[in-house]
């Protein structure tokens, strides 16, 4: 127990204090012995393999396929290296976008979307490295892609609000990868100590900057699924995330929506009375202090009709005289600038 | 970004063949991780960053590079030092609680920390001394599926495109105060991480069009590799035999 406690002041030492990189997730190169590395990228194998399956089938029928992959990949490269502060926490840490590759591209070729984006990372930015790229695999691709579309999935079968179920995806997305990174940490560092008890210490090192990253990623990928989804519901469409039914369904509501308050509530607003009468007016009475008649009463007689018949002669003769300022010419022309235009300078102007 | 751009065009490794290039560093690669111990380690890190002083890296770059692995070899190391092992080493009190430095963590610690070292310091050498498309080459000579290097190479050739609009998209936030404060930051990064999302999407259209119309059938021609040099072959060999000697011993 002594141990645990103190294994969290570690933490917090290591987790604030120390000014935290933007790629926290990412197991550095060689940090885990050959056989762990070994065993992460034989777990990482097959769904790899299953990804590069369905990227090759889809890019079969869909010529755009590829390239699409390779620019999420490029999106999840660029939005993993984008250090967010963490005001809680007080470290700088990351979204890992896996969350929404996995829900717009689906979870196996995500997979293979966070592969590309981790060599290239472990290649250029040593975030993450080529020994290491199974267990990061794991963690980020096919726990962080398949945690976030099974949400995803699971939340909008039970008409879960769109936003909220990929809020929950990104989050879950988040807390997963690093539930499993913890998982490879412990397992890889532990020497001959127990599992466990590391684990616990890795999983507390996490929480200060990832509890509140997580809650930022999951907003971060609601952002962005209600911007595609406005923006561009066609491709959500294309990427089998919602179907034509359903933006059928929502813009139906839409349409039912706008016709009720343009059409029918303006006739039900016209029954309801304002504030000024159901409160200020209603409690003057019961206080003994009755309105009063105004001065001058628009909603009496013809005085409104009067008003605007004045109103019409004078706008009519201010545009009269004014007219003719814009047909005739007033006065001797003149230079920009105020200085008066010889004859012959305005002859040659008018071209005569 | 510019780390991703660094390229030691003068330096003699440069001239190697890419593909020896990099199954040389795997094959080390893999000796660093299987040895039981320190020495070998420290060798190969003391070795590569030799090779990465004599390329001319800039400090800044060298800098950018070490950091994250070096903090995390600090973590680490605090970790098993005062965690694992049974024969106390020293002793101390912070904020109320007893710290206890172990022995054994400390030698688990270094062996870790210094398997990371030498495992960053070769993967740098052999970065720094291949372009990317010569390395993507050697990849694919080394059987690694060809969908997967495509992807790779599009990725590559986008990420500065899209970190570009990204850069353009922020500034054009940032002044219009869209990281004030923690709430406009938070829905201002959502926009813009979208934003890089649609962008993806619509030059990825695009990308194909342009391709289809010169003759792109789904596959994308890679680099071609020359033949082997048999100096070349010879000091990967001596190399590798030298390794594995110094890995025995």
């Amino acid at each position: 127990m002594k141990k645990v406690k103190c294994g969290f002041i570690i933490a917090l030492i290591g987790g604030v204090a120390l000014p935290q990189d933007a790629a926290a997730m990412h197991i550095a190169e060689g940090l885990l012995p050959f056989n762990w590395a070994a065993f992460w990228f034989a777990v990482a194998l097959p769904f790899f393999a299953w990804g590069l399956y369905l990227l090759k089938k889809r890019s079969q029928e869909d010529l755009s396929f590829k390239p699409l992959v390779g620019l999420m990949a490029a999106v999840v490269f660029i939005i993993s290296c984008m250090p967010i502060p963490v005001p809680f926490a007080g470290t700088c840490s990351h979204p890992c976008g896996t969350g929404i590759s996995g829900i717009l591209v689906g979870p196996a070729v995500s997979v293979v979307i966070t592969a590309a984006a981790l060599v290239i990372q472990a290649l250029f930015l040593a975030h993450g490295g080529l020994s290491t790229l199974g267990a990061d695999i794991v963690s980020m691709g096919v726990m962080g892609s398949f945690t976030g579309f099974l949400t995803f999935r699971a939340l909008r079968s039970v008409r879960v609000n769109m936003a909220a179920a990929a809020f929950m995806a990104g989050l879950f997305a988040d807390w997963a990868t690093y539930f499993m990174t913890s998982v490879e940490l412990a397992a890889g560092i532990r020497g001959e100590a127990a599992f466990l008890p590391l684990f616990w210490k890795v999983l507390i090192a996490f929480i200060p900057t990832q509890l509140p990253i997580g809650i930022l990623e999951g907003a971060m990928t609601a952002g962005m699924v209600m911007l595609l989804y406005k923006k561009r519901p066609d491709l959500l469409i294309k990427m089998r995330v919602i179907k034509d039914r359903e933006v059928a369904v929502i813009g139906a509501v839409l349409i039912a929506f706008t016709i009720f308050f343009s059409g029918v509530a303006p006739t039900e607003a016209s029954k309801w009375t304002g504030v000024d009468e159901a409160v200020i007016e209603k409690i003057a009475k019961e206080q003994g202090r009755e309105p009063k008649e105004p001065l001058i009463n628009m909603e009496q007689g013809d005085l409104p009709l009067f008003i605007f018949l004045i109103a019409g002669a004078v706008g009519g003769f201010a545009a009269g005289y004014y007219w003719r300022v814009l047909i005739t010419e007033k006065g001797s022309p003149r230079c920009r600038g105020g200085a008066e235009r010889s004859p012959e300078t305005s002859a040659k102007i008018r071209g005569s | 970004m510019h780390l991703l751009e660094y390229y030691a065009s003068d330096h003699w490794l440069a001239r190697i063949d890419a593909r020896i290039k990099l199954l040389v560093t795997l094959i080390v690669l893999i000796m660093v991780l299987s040895y039981q111990g320190v020495s070998f380690q420290l060798l190969v890190a003391a070795l590569s960053l030799t090779l990465i002083m004599s390329m001319k890296i800039p400090w800044r770059l060298f800098l950018l590079r070490f950091s994250e692995p070096l903090l995390i070899v600090l973590v680490v190391l605090l970790l098993k030092i005062f965690f694992s092992g049974h024969d106390p080493l020293f002793s101390f009190d912070i904020l109320g609680f007893q710290l206890t430095a172990y022995r054994e963590g400390l030698a688990e610690g270094v062996a870790i920390g210094s398997r990371i070292m030498a495992a960053i310091s070769l993967m740098a050498v052999l970065v720094y001394a291949t372009p990317f498309p010569e390395l993507m080459a050697a990849l694919s000579w080394l059987k690694i599926p060809r969908g997967f290097i495509e992807i790779l190479l599009y990725a590559y050739r986008y990420i500065f495109v899209l970190f570009e609009e990204a850069m353009v998209i922020y500034q054009a936030q940032k002044n219009r105060l869209g990281y004030a404060n923690f709430r406009n930051r938070l829905s201002s990064f959502g926009v813009l991480t979208g934003s890089l999302i649609l962008k993806a999407f619509e030059q990825s259209q695009t990308l194909s069009t342009a391709m289809v119309q010169r003759g792109y059938d789904g596959n994308m021609p890679l680099f071609q590799s020359r033949p082997f040099r048999s100096s070349e072959i010879f000091l990967s060999c001596l190399v590798v035999t030298a390794m594995g000697i110094l890995w025995r011993i």
